[in-house]
């Protein structure tokens, strides 16, 4: 657009922000909730702005509710399952675009095709799977469940990745003596450490915010992340605390957060190159 | 010291499905040799070249280093080193660490590397960057630290991939000089991809022309300017190239003549011997045969000037057909200008025209 | 001043011995390689196979976690799923008998199948679409030139990655009837006397999850498609307006076409992701009102665990999946003919 006109970006800006500002709005309005006395949230005529903030919503969430169990719970569920996925997916990403071998292209495929599967297909046999195995009801059978879709996202978008890396590299390094192996630790993996980023980042986002399979394979309060803990907190209150849960959505939000300040730019990036190829 | 190593190449062919890159090749390389493989892109040159790497693999054929068959050898175990078109520098590692990389992998103690790695940054000029990484440096500096890469594992082989493409004409003609110095100095043999023919002629003692995956010719410059293999390697190599033009042999009484159109020029009795008449064949001039004449000669006309300053390349028109010539700048010539050529007739190239096969 | 290799002059000329930068091979250990291998050695390949098998097996070595992982996870209990489907099962006990088709004829059947068949198709389209035009019409606008572009740009994609739980805890708040803020600034503007029942009655429970799905989704298009846009080349454009295009036919002649591919990617993938959808319209409505929003997924769940008929929900789960692979099928073919003719 070449329009010299000295108000178009002004203009465009206010429209822009103003429809920025309306997506985001609910997210606002959870926060703006969260620290509003709770007076105020029944007060009528309503407030928008808090006329006091409080963080009390958030200290009973800490100590009156089991919120830092599901939390410790979730942590080590998307650790787990983001240090497994990335390994398993790196060496499968390697094998896909720097060797040659019947099925390879096969195998390939299916990794897109199983991204498509309907979680309710699976679900139901993995939790019969979980019983006979003698996990059911354990954080183990939540990273099991979750690699089935993690697993075939990051490979897709590792590969994606490491094939836009140029051969010639990982042929000096053979040519200079090292093996196959070496050559990936020494020249390939450094080189493609802004996609495994990206990735891990990904897979810990995707499977902290999981429901469905969490839902299925757990009721037990000792092993149930943030999700359907916090909605097992809505659920068997009587009186269903507004601000408590908004503080809750809040503090379940934060390491989407916290990735968002610091390493969006990984996320966008990693999303958009997959994104797009499909 | 390694010492030097002769490659040989036999039957070596590369096909992917029904695509034959490299068809059944043979090469016989001799030990400190500089040789070139020459060609336009996609003739094989480049496929071959990684093959000797151990980069790609042959459908067919072996290749061998002295009397070693290497073909099942991983590239690190063929003490080749090889410098990319791209250069291929690790760009997370410093200048120096790429260079003591190949050091790195051969197991050289930590100790003896720092000493090795200074020789090679001392001969290339590189001590400054060595702290450096390779994305500070310009393209000239980069092309070094990839010579260096490869100078300091003293291999037995060298094999280079274009490795002057990505430089401006002044540095990579000051750059082939230098090679062609290291080349003297270390005396291993080198295998060089390119497809400038004036690369392969100032710097190889023999020159591979190939095509389509077919070798061409394999002689030295000289044999290769003076009696091309074939009308594609007459018309290749030599700038501006050779005249080719369809003509006709006739022998009469022991004496030979090529006539084109109305045009016939005896030939001297070695170029035609036991020719029959009528031999359709084609006639290559190169362009410093073409003689103005005072006298004799045939009538022709000056179509297009090009002058370099030292010299001027005129396109003539004889008797319809283009013949390019090589005038020294001071004889002065106008378009249109109506003149008499002549060749010097022992210098003239004949190739069958059906095959493209030289005769003599 | 070019760049040389200074190596020692044969012709004479200047130079200090002790300062020559001589690279000296002959003083120099040889490198531990080749060179200690005596010529006319003819080396064996390691294991007596070839250098493309050698690497082919050591390829194949490391896709093999990740295949074992897909058989495990994927395969087997896709394999088992269909196998269930044969089954009436009894959740709690998990004791089951095989049933043979009964389950399927028994969903071919039932209004309830096709009732949730004809809500998830509806809920579909409905959200699709708007992902669709409101993505696409974002992405165009955040493709502007205007102030702080990339916090915008990032601020738009958080819908997508908050978890559905934490999205749907704000909608169900702002939905409430008598405190949700979107009842408040209705009363308070007075478009309507009455506080509206967003999810409890219809058609509003529809037209909510749609508006809820269209919200946390269409940053997903905005990215596939503002990420295509910023690789168009500006002289496109520029041609076109000296042709004589006006903002609307640039946008249809040369903006479109551009993004053809990456939509017919993007409807496959959202169509296929919104019809399976769930976690959103279970913790929003939960079906109701009485099953006016209940989607396969959620009977699925129902036939599971509200009456333990977990055969029988295997069968429904199969269904989703032989509506997707038919839908996946169909509009691939259609879309391939399409670019066929481009």
């Amino acid at each position: 657009m070449t329009r010299s006109n000295i108000w178009t970006k002004p203009l465009v800006s206010l429209v822009v922000w103003l429809i920025v500002l309306i997506v985001v709005f609910p997210l606002i309005w959870m926060v703006l909730t969260s620290v509003k006395p709770q007076s105020e949230l029944f007060r009528i005529p309503a407030t928008f702005w808090p006329t006091r903030i409080t963080f009390e919503h958030y200290q009973t969430l800490l100590n009156e509710t089991l919120f830092l169990k599901y939390l410790r719970n979730s942590i080590i569920l998307s650790t787990s399952t983001t240090l497994l996925v990335i390994v398993v997916a790196v060496l499968g990403a390697f094998s896909l675009t720097r060797f040659a071998y019947r099925g390879r292209e096969r195998i390939a495929l299916l990794v897109l095709t199983t991204y498509l599967l309907p979680s309710v297909v699976l679900v139901l046999p993995l939790y019969l799977m979980m019983v006979r195995v003698g996990i059911a009801n354990s954080l183990f059978s939540l990273v099991v469940a979750y690699t089935t879709f993690a697993l075939p996202y990051a490979l897709w978008l590792l590969r994606s990745f490491m094939s836009s890396m140029p051969e010639e590299l990982e042929w000096a390094a053979l040519v200079d003596g090292a093996s196959r192996l070496g050559a990936f630790f020494d020249v390939i993996l450094p080189q493609a450490i802004p996609g495994i980023i990206s990735t891990a980042l990904f897979t810990f986002i995707v499977t902290w915010n999981e429901y469905f399979y969490a839902l299925i394979l757990v009721n037990t309060d000792e092993a149930r992340p943030l999700t359907t803990g916090v909605i097992t907190m809505l659920v068997t209150s009587f009186n269903i605390e507004w601000s408590l849960l908004m503080a809750a959505a809040v503090a379940m939000s934060l390491p989407l957060i916290i990735i968002f300040v610091f390493l969006q730019g990984y996320l966008v990036k990693g999303f958009a190159t997959a994104g797009v190829k499909g | 010291m390694a010492r030097a190593v002769g490659i040989t190449l036999r039957k070596l062919r590369k096909q992917y499905g029904p695509v034959v890159a490299v068809n059944d090749l043979d090469l016989e390389i001799a030990a400190g040799e500089f040789v070139s493989l020459l060609g336009p892109s996609g003739c094989g040159k480049t496929t071959t070249l990684r093959m000797l790497a151990g980069l790609d693999f042959p459908t067919s054929g072996t290749i061998s280093f002295g009397e070693r068959v290497v073909n099942d050898l991983a590239p690190a175990k063929r003490d080749v080193a090889m410098v990319f078109q791209s250069y291929a520098l690790y760009p997370h590692m410093t200048v120096g660490e790429n260079i003591a990389y190949p050091l790195k992998k051969r197991g050289v103690p930590k100790a003896e590397q720092p000493a090795r790695v200074g020789a090679v940054a001392r001969l290339l000029q590189l001590e400054p960057f060595l702290s450096r990484k390779p994305r500070h440096l310009s393209g000239g500096q980069q092309q070094r630290v990839a010579l260096g890469r490869a100078l300091v594992r003293d291999p037995e082989i060298f094999l280079l991939d274009e490795p002057l493409s990505n430089l401006d004409a002044k540095l990579r003609a000051h750059m082939r000089t230098e090679l062609i110095e290291l080349h003297r100095k270390i005396g291993k043999t080198m295998v060089y991809v390119t497809h400038d023919q004036l690369e392969a002629m100032t710097m190889s003692s023999r020159i591979a022309v190939m095509r389509g995956g077919d070798l061409q010719q394999f002689a030295t410059p000289i044999e290769i300017y003076q009696r091309p293999a074939n009308t594609f390697v007459a018309d290749f190599i030599g700038t501006p190239a050779m005249t080719l033009l369809d003509a006709d042999l006739r022998a009469q009484d022991g004496h030979g003549e090529v006539m084109f159109g109305p045009v016939s020029i005896p030939l001297p009795d070695n170029l035609v011997n036991q020719r029959r008449g009528g031999t359709p064949v084609k006639l290559g001039i190169r362009p410093e045969d073409v003689l103005i004449a005072e006298n004799d000669g045939f009538p022709g006309t000056v179509k297009v000037i090009e002058p370099t300053g030292h010299e001027n390349i005129v396109l003539f028109s004889l008797h319809n057909h283009n013949i390019t010539g090589r005038v020294p700048a001071q004889v002065h010539l106008e378009v249109g200008q109506p003149v008499r050529i002549s060749f010097r007739s022992a210098r003239l190239h004949l190739f069958d025209r059906e095959t493209g096969l030289r005769l003599s | 001043m070019s760049p040389s290799l200074k190596l020692p002059s044969s012709s004479g000329g200047q130079h200090d011995p002790a300062k020559e930068d001589r690279l000296d091979l002959t003083t120099m250990p040889p490198v531990i390689g080749m060179s200690a291998v005596g010529v006319g050695q003819i080396r064996k390949p390691s294991w007596g196979v070839s250098l493309p098998t050698q690497y082919s097996l050591i390829g194949v070595l490391l896709i093999a976690p990740a295949v074992l992982i897909f058989a495990l996870v994927i395969a087997y209990p896709l394999a088992e799923a269909i196998y269930l489907s044969f089954f009436s099962i009894y959740t709690p006990t998990l004791q089951g008998e095989w049933v043979g088709l009964a389950n399927y004829r028994a969903m071919l059947s039932t209004r309830e199948f096709w009732a949730a068949l004809g809500t998830n198709i509806v809920w579909t389209i409905g959200t699709l679409v708007l992902q669709v035009v409101i993505g696409v019409a974002i992405a165009l606008l955040l493709n502007l030139n205007f102030y702080f572009r990339s916090l915008a740009r990032s601020l738009i994609l958080f819908p997508y990655f908050v978890s559905t739980v934490v999205a749907v805890l704000v909608w169900r708040w702002m939905f409430n009837d008598t405190y949700g803020i979107l009842n408040r600034a209705l009363v308070v503007s007075g478009l309507s006397d009455m506080p509206l029942d967003w999810l409890g009655a219809m058609p509003n429970a529809m037209i909510s999850i749609i508006l809820v799905g269209a919200w946390k989704y269409f940053p997903f298009v905005v990215i596939a498609v503002l990420a295509r846009l910023q690789t168009i080349p500006e002289e496109l454009y520029e041609a076109a307006r000296i042709d004589g295009a006006n903002v609307w036919s640039r946008f249809w002649d040369v903006t479109l076409p551009q993004l053809r591919e990456v939509l017919i990617v993007i409807v496959l993938l959202r169509t296929i992701w919104d019809f399976k959808e769930f976690d959103l319209i279970y913790l929003l409505t939960g079906g109701g009102p009485i099953a006016a929003t209940q989607t396969l997924p959620l009977l699925v769940y129902k036939q599971a665990f509200g009456m333990n008929a977990m055969g029988m929900a295997s069968t429904y789960a199969i269904g989703i999946m032989v509506v997707l692979v038919t839908f996946m099928v169909l509009y691939l073919q259609r879309t391939r003919r399409g670019s066929e003719l481009q």
